[in-house]
């Protein structure tokens, strides 16, 4: 691992000042709060666009705490994920294709540390992403609807991680793999047609790294039958390091692919 | 000397093109050595083989005492840097990587961006530096770790006059310590600092050795003559028996095993009823070698 440390501050400074740390965070916050505010304030918001009518009556289903928390994470896996992704997944094929990653690779690295350190990054900004989420989600739902339990609060949160770092492993994987065209619909193929899949057929298997934020939601539900989690939970680790390993090879096997 | 880099048979192919064609050449420590050939002989996909970027087709790049990539610097033709960082956390971060103490790291990139000139402008950001700047942030990232060997993709072909001037009297204060293999199309620049040649064409090394050994191979050397008039010229041509090519007021003449001597040529010179302007011996320069070596089938 030469060089790591020298090459995970290189990543650090890279984020910091392309403000990734701010922005992506905000999107995940803004998307975290939007569900508890919209549903609490739905028939007021009805109300104010008019229209409706006369004797209009609608049933608004009571909603759980928990219910709110599972549409945020819905949004986190669409919208959310669509912007982690977009935003890492050329760190290796781009910084390839502009001739950047000629100065490194001539230098006595070693691939897996920098593979390690931009990873590292991501899951940083993931996790910082993520947290801004669920915390302006659970803000406003604690406030609007009700508490939540924290000790499978937290278990919810570090299960939604898991997955995220999945997905990132995924979208580092085919960066070093591909150029960027490639690697981003290979990326978002796996990923959210990997989703599509689960929500269609999803019902005829119970282990998978696509079960897990669902997962997490069924922990807090109490409804979660252990070992499909333990299973799901280790088979997303093992992806997650088959990943990152095949993420390396390619990474130097594709070393020559950058321009000189 | 001591031999610091050995090449043997380096060939590489490109589905079916060949476009390094078993070349082999070695490098004496502490020399300069110019890489020539026009645009598409090869010169870069050579320097990547030597980088350990490209891996060749076959043959084998050796070096004595030592790892290669830990003993290069490598300056591209259009270097590219992380447009984020400043030009000092650049050439810190080159330096670390090379295995420079974290310690001593930041003061040899102050050191050597002050020896490129960049010295001021360490702190800026490189999104803010001009393509002369950058070529010399190129070459302090190539050389602040002190390599033995320093690889130069086209130096200065992107630079104007003063900028090619500057760095060219930086790389001959770097003469003394290091070896440097560098590629140009620009043939002073080799005539500047050069101990040996190597020239490439389709991909073949068609010519090698000293600047000397080279000249003495491909000069034809003669004479110039100029007179007053065109006339005279002429009239000089056919009464004397020296063989002579006229063109304009200018008379050619071969020298050929050092035939005719200067004394001879001044001995019938002085003889003749004529106005002259100048009497010349010429070598052909590197350019004309160079069409010839070119052109050589």
């Amino acid at each position: 691992m030469r060089g790591f440390n020298v090459l995970l501050q290189k990543e650090f400074r890279e984020a910091w000042r392309s403000w990734k740390f701010l922005w992506i965070p905000l999107v995940f916050a803004l998307l975290g709060m939007s569900d508890p505010l919209t549903n609490y304030y739905m028939m007021d918001i009805l109300n104010a666009v008019g229209n409706l009518p006369e004797g209009f009556e609608m049933l608004m289903p009571e909603l759980m705490p928990v219910d709110l928390l599972q549409a945020s994470i819905g949004q986190f896996q669409t919208i959310g994920l669509l912007v982690l992704m977009a935003t890492f997944v050329g760190t290796i094929s781009k910084e390839r294709a502009s001739g950047m990653a000629t100065l490194l690779y001539v230098r006595p690295i070693s691939f897996s540390a920098y593979f390690m350190s931009k990873f590292v990054v991501m899951s940083t900004v993931g996790f910082v992403s993520i947290l801004a989420g669920f915390a302006a989600s659970i803000y406003y739902t604690v406030v609007l609807y009700g508490t939540f339990e924290i000790g499978s609060l937290v278990a919810s949160f570090f299960t939604y991680f898991s997955w995220l770092l999945f997905v990132l492993a995924v979208t580092l994987m085919m960066s070093a793999t591909f150029k960027t065209i490639v690697a981003t619909s290979c990326a978002f193929i796996l990923i959210f047609v990997g989703q599509i899949i689960n929500a269609i057929v999803g019902t005829f298997w119970t282990i998978s790294p696509w079960k897990l934020p669902v997962y997490g939601v069924q922990l807090m539900r109490g409804t979660m039958e252990m070992s499909d989690y333990w299973w799901s939970l280790v088979i997303t680790i093992i992806s997650t390091i088959v990943c990152i390993g095949i993420g390396t090879i390619t990474m130097k096997r594709n070393a020559s692919m950058t321009k000189i | 000397m001591t031999t610091l880099l050995q090449v043997t048979g380096l060939t590489k192919q490109f589905a079916d093109k060949v476009v390094v064609d078993g070349i082999d050449f070695t490098l004496a420590e502490n020399t300069s050595t110019a890489l020539i050939g026009p645009n598409g002989a090869g010169k870069t996909t050579t320097l990547s083989m030597l980088t350990g970027l490209l891996k060749p087709t076959s043959g084998s790049v050796k070096v004595l005492n030592g790892d290669l990539r830990s003993n290069i610097g490598f300056l591209p033709q259009f270097p590219q840097f992380h447009p984020w960082l400043s030009a000092l956390e650049f050439t810190e971060m080159a330096a670390k990587l090379n295995g420079v103490p974290a310690k001593k790291a930041k003061l040899a990139a102050q050191k050597t961006l002050e020896f490129v000139g960049l010295g001021n402008d360490a702190n800026k950001k490189i999104a803010t530096f001009s393509g002369g700047m950058k070529q010399r942030l190129g070459i302090s990232q190539a050389i602040v770790h002190k390599p033995k060997l320093l690889l130069l993709d086209e130096p200065v072909s992107a630079l104007d006059p003063v900028g090619r001037r500057e760095v060219l009297d930086l790389l001959k204060g770097l003469q003394q310590e290091t070896t440097i293999l560098y590629s140009t199309h620009i043939l002073n620049d080799a005539e500047e600092m050069t101990d040996q040649l190597l020239f490439l064409r389709n991909g073949e090394l068609v010519e090698q050795g000293t600047l000397r050994e080279v000249r003495q191979r491909f000069d034809e050397p003669n004479y110039v003559v100029e007179f007053n008039t065109e006339e005279e010229a002429q009239h000089f041509t056919n009464k004397s028996e020296l063989l002579g090519n006229v063109k304009g007021r200018f008379v050619y003449i071969e020298i050929i095993n050092e035939k005719p001597s200067m004394q001879e040529l001044l001995h019938h010179l002085s003889n003749a009823p004529y106005k002259i302007r100048k009497v010349e011996r010429q070598t052909a320069s590197l350019e004309e070698i160079f069409m010839k070596v070119a052109r050589k089938i």
